[in-house]
């Protein structure tokens, strides 16, 4: 069985699910009702691949909304509860979506391994970012063609580029797809300066300096909001492809000349009988989903039950391969731009 | 996915270092609180043992085990005097018999006319689910001594939690409605007992929405257990925040 953790938007989002559902005492709850409510298997769902094999899974809503962010404890004691459910329910291997995998990583969860009776097995769980980053390199390779972008001549910028998907990224497009220049944009200069050595290329340079020159941008971080840039200042065409979360650089950036696409996205050949992905506010949720969910799902298919990806800077291009052919092969896709915001081709 | 860039990851970084370590064991202020938790910590274990002596005399062929539970639940309530007496601190009875008292009111009306569901709902599920979250969140704050003895005594709870379970789960369908309407009636005794030391709780470094949650977690865990469909709980969880 395959698991995946996932919370709401928003709180107000997260109280109309709730609703919906018929969970009527958290629906009806303040901030600090939801801060204190478990976390809850909502659905069960069975999945057959394009390949054809059979697989059960379970989506658990961690009762996280991004509100409890800056609730330091709160944020770490719903992502271990989850964790800890998925574990009790005997799922061999379960997705951390959306902030859940952000919150383990920050807070240092890994040093809070004991959850009141149970030890959590590190190995039933995936942060799902090997194949987000595959999958937002086919996505670069796919669309630039669309709008006018030879990736061979183009600059191509990844903003958060020391990152666990930022580096992997980095690595697959200076060793795999061969775009002209890498543009590396983080915060921290020295883990910089070590990818720069490990891809033996690549300009480090500031996120001002690199969107003007940029003809593909993937941003793996959040916009900063601090950010002043002027669309005008962006090369037309400019292909940007949204990796971060939460996924809103089209309110800034989309325009004349920029495309902006919705990076790390998957959607599967047929309609999942699921209601979940409405929650994480996917166009067609019944076949669209944040990648991480899907390398559960495709870890599942694969009978490969183990934390794939884990830690950072472990995404190596073998293990990119390994989870690119399986989910081809299993009937997922990587979303495309919308046709009728392509620029023609001449 | 990561959040460099964002001035949230900022919040979460800054936040995550604000971690207080334990709490200073040593002061007046620390053993005025403690002298209060002990004191309803030590109650609620001399609750469980008569509870479940009670409860024996309404399934005589079940007497003998619930005697055993009994006897276990004394043992803990002597593990928790220790841990007072080891901070030098008199636990208050007195307090914590006033605390206990509607409840126990209402176990104590549930026996005399023979109703197995709210007692096994009081004993078994409200009050244990109470024990084990308050000891799952003390544990994390606790004094080297207290913490290796509550550590053992949780083990413990798990067992006899079980037991009102596996009662409830056997009878569900006859009792499911009483249970419903049991639930409606003591659940928010819970919710007030919780308020009433919140104050105390927090000298001692446990939060009161972290007790909820835990609470929240041991109580749905074992209606779960006992056959309740999650939306079902949700319901029922009702009586707690209204």
């Amino acid at each position: 069985m395959f698991g995946l953790i996932g919370h709401s938007t928003s709180f107000a989002d997260a109280r109309r699910k709730a609703l919906e559902l018929g969970y009527d005492h958290i629906a009806e709850g303040d901030l600090d009702v939801w801060c204190s409510a478990p976390p809850q298997l909502v659905e069960h769902v069975k999945v057959v691949s394009k390949a054809g094999n059979k697989i059960e899974g379970a989506y658990i809503d961690s009762c996280f909304v991004p509100e409890m962010l800056s609730r330091f404890k709160t944020a770490r004691r719903k992502v271990l509860n989850a964790m800890e459910l998925a574990q009790k329910k005997g799922i061999n291997i379960t997705a951390l979506g959306g902030f859940t995998s952000i919150i383990f990583e920050n807070f240092n969860l890994l040093e809070h391994r004991q959850v009141r009776n149970t030890t959590l097995d590190w190995s039933r769980f995936t942060t799902g970012n090997t194949h987000t980053a595959w999958v937002i390199c086919r996505q670069l390779e796919i669309n630039a063609p669309l709008v006018g972008i030879d990736l061979k001549k183009s600059k191509v910028a990844v903003v958060g580029a020391t990152g666990d998907i930022g580096s992997a990224v980095c690595r697959w497009l200076s060793e795999r797809t061969g775009v002209s220049e890498l543009l590396l944009v983080a915060r921290q200069q020295k883990p910089l300066l070590a990818l720069q050595e490990e891809l033996q290329g690549g300009r480090i340079m500031s996120i001002q300096e690199a969107l003007p020159e940029a003809d593909a941008v993937i941003w793996v971080a959040s916009l900063p909001k601090t950010l002043d840039i002027e669309p005008s200042m962006l090369r037309s065409p400019c292909l940007m492809i949204d990796g971060g979360y939460p996924k809103n650089l089209d309110e800034k950036f989309a325009g004349s000349g920029v495309h902006v696409l919705k990076g790390g996205i998957v959607e599967f050949f047929e309609d999942i009988g699921w209601g979940m992905m409405e929650l994480a506010e996917m166009e067609i949720p019944q076949r669209q989903m944040f990648a991480c969910f899907a390398e559960a799902m495709i870890l599942e298919f694969e009978k490969c039950h183990t934390n794939f990806s884990w830690g950072r800077n472990n995404i190596t291009l073998k293990k990119m391969d390994f989870i690119g052919r399986a989910s081809v092969e299993h009937g997922f896709s990587a979303l495309k731009l919308k046709p009728e915001l392509q620029t023609p081709v001449v | 996915m990561t959040l460099l860039e964002s001035p949230r990851a900022d919040v979460l970084e800054d936040s995550s270092s604000s971690q207080k370590g334990l709490p200073d064991f040593t002061t007046d202020e620390y053993k005025d609180a403690y002298s209060r938790i002990n004191a309803i910590v030590i109650e609620g274990e001399k609750e469980a043992h008569d509870n479940y002596v009670s409860i024996g005399t309404l399934i005589p062929e079940q007497a003998e085990e619930l005697k055993k539970l009994a006897m276990m639940e004394l043992r803990h309530m002597k593990g928790f005097t220790a841990c007072g007496r080891n901070l030098g601190v008199k636990a208050d009875m007195e307090f914590a018999e006033k605390f206990f008292a509607p409840l126990h009111g209402n176990f104590q009306s549930a026996l005399k006319v023979g109703d197995l569901t709210s007692c096994f709902l009081i004993q078994a599920i409200l009050i244990e689910a109470f024990a084990i979250s308050a000891y799952h969140v003390y544990i994390r704050v606790a004094d080297p001594f207290a913490k290796k003895i509550t550590e053992n005594v949780v083990k413990d709870e798990y067992l006899h939690l079980n037991y009102g379970q596996e009662w409830l789960k056997a009878n569900l369908e006859t009792c499911k409605s009483d249970l419903v309407k049991a639930n409606k009636e003591n659940l928010p005794l819970i919710k007030s007992m919780l308020d009433q030391v919140a104050d105390d709780a927090e000298v001692l470094q446990m939060d009161k929405e972290e007790l909820m949650e835990e609470f929240m977690i041991a109580y749905q865990d074992s209606l779960l257990e006992i056959g309740l469909d999650s939306r079902e709980i949700a319901r029922m969880a009702i009586a707690a925040v209204v």
